[in-house]
């Protein structure tokens, strides 16, 4: 048979194009519900590390995850979780950084005066400057932070990290200013919605 | 091909003189986007090994069966499968290094040595030949990249595979976390690389 004539080539390409797609399905279909098990596994322990909640490994997370309720609060969906005598609450906030998008959850607790932790998902920060949002020294900051005036303020401390949980502040990156108070527009916009949320139910 | 060239010779020529990066020029892109931690580096040529193998191998195998208008358009189409198959794994298994690489990995793709080696190489050679060029090719990539990333990695952050080597002093340079610094530190690697084949009174 002639490999140059058009019969051939439509027939080769067509086959060919045909046993790379089905080998590609199958990958696809055998790792499908270990992707979906990352992804859920990722989001369990975001949303328990914002609420400050504690584990040991993912089992152990999605065991406690499975006691967190998903509430609607005068019209903001909410993670709720009921533990010894408090209430601890997160949110799924996203907001714009510098690059792009930044996604994560934050906690708060049910009275309002403190948050409880601070986690971060996605964000296109520039690696070594804003991209150290990530790093857990600057997540840790929001800790136990006693809100004032109902905001976290940014302070401008020596970019180590404001670890004083009644500051009200929390440290910026240095050199990443705009990083910084992208983080602090956001946190801010959300804590007011929340506690707007939360006290309007009480 | 009147004689298939000798293993040996082709190590040589794939990981020095007649390296992807410093003297074809191949694949900088990715020498710029990905050389700023080692370990990312590492992985993301780990698997530039794997494709390059496998696509060469493929490509090799059949050959004798594609029609030549649409040779380039198959190879492609095996690079991508090969790469999307990576992209998967490292999803599945290695959840936090598929997002530091992020859009890179499927940027494999596009990476010009691997075509240029399938186009060069594989089309005229036997199989086995062919996965051992794709391979040592991969590793000329590979070894060039790495020495990028590891004064990067060390300048830009002060560590190496993510542990900090730098005395506490060390003020980080900043400019080499971002990507114009790999131009710099590529275009000296490039220069070092020539003065060395120089001396050793190979053509450069």
């Amino acid at each position: 048979m002639n490999k140059q004539n058009f019969g051939y080539t439509i027939l080769f390409t067509a086959v060919v194009s045909f046993v790379f797609v089905l080998a590609l399905a199958v990958v696809n279909e055998v790792t499908a519900d270990q992707i979906q098990f990352n992804r859920e596994v990722r989001l369990v322990r975001s949303v328990l590390d914002a609420m400050g909640v504690e584990f040991e490994d993912d089992e152990h997370a999605r065991e406690l995850f499975n006691d967190v309720q998903q509430v609607e609060q005068n019209g903001l969906s909410l993670y709720r979780f009921a533990r010894n005598e408090e209430v601890l609450y997160a949110k799924q906030y996203s907001g714009a950084g510098l690059w792009g998008p930044i996604r994560g959850h934050l906690g708060i607790r049910a009275d309002g005066e403190r948050t409880l932790g601070l986690t971060i998902l996605e964000h296109d920060e520039t690696p070594g400057l804003g991209g150290r949002i990530d790093e857990p020294w600057f997540q840790e900051q929001f800790r136990n932070k006693r809100l004032v005036d109902g905001r976290i303020r940014m302070g401008s401390r020596d970019g180590q990290g404001d670890f004083v949980e009644d500051s009200g502040e929390f440290d910026g990156i240095t050199g990443a200013t705009s990083t910084s108070q992208a983080m602090e527009r956001i946190i801010n916009n959300h804590l007011e919605e929340i506690t707007r949320a939360l006290g309007g139910a009480s | 091909m009147s004689s298939a060239p000798a293993p040996g010779a082709m190590l040589r020529d794939n990981l020095w003189t007649n390296n992807p990066i410093f003297m074809q020029i191949l694949g900088i892109c990715s020498a710029l986007a990905v050389t700023n931690l080692l370990t990312n580096t590492m992985i993301m040529t780990i698997a530039v090994v794997g494709v390059m193998g496998m696509t060469n191998l493929t490509v090799s195998l059949i050959k004798s069966l594609i029609p030549r208008k649409v040779r380039m358009m198959v190879q492609t189409l095996i690079i991508a499968s090969y790469v999307i198959v990576v992209d998967i794994i490292l999803r599945a298994y290695l959840p936090d290094i598929s997002r530091a690489l992020g859009p890179y990995v499927g940027l494999i793709i596009t990476n010009c040595i691997i075509m240029g080696r399938a186009e060069a190489f594989a089309q005229q050679n036997p199989p086995l030949l062919s996965v051992w060029d794709g391979v040592t090719s991969a590793f000329g990539y590979m070894g060039v990249l790495l020495a990028i990333a590891l004064i990067r990695e060390l300048l830009g952050f002060g560590s190496l595979f993510g542990y900090q080597v730098m005395p506490e002093i060390f003020e980080p340079w900043i400019i080499m976390v971002m990507p114009p610094s790999a131009f710099f530190v590529l275009g000296i690697v490039i220069w070092i690389g020539k003065a060395i084949m120089e001396r050793e009174g190979a053509p450069a």
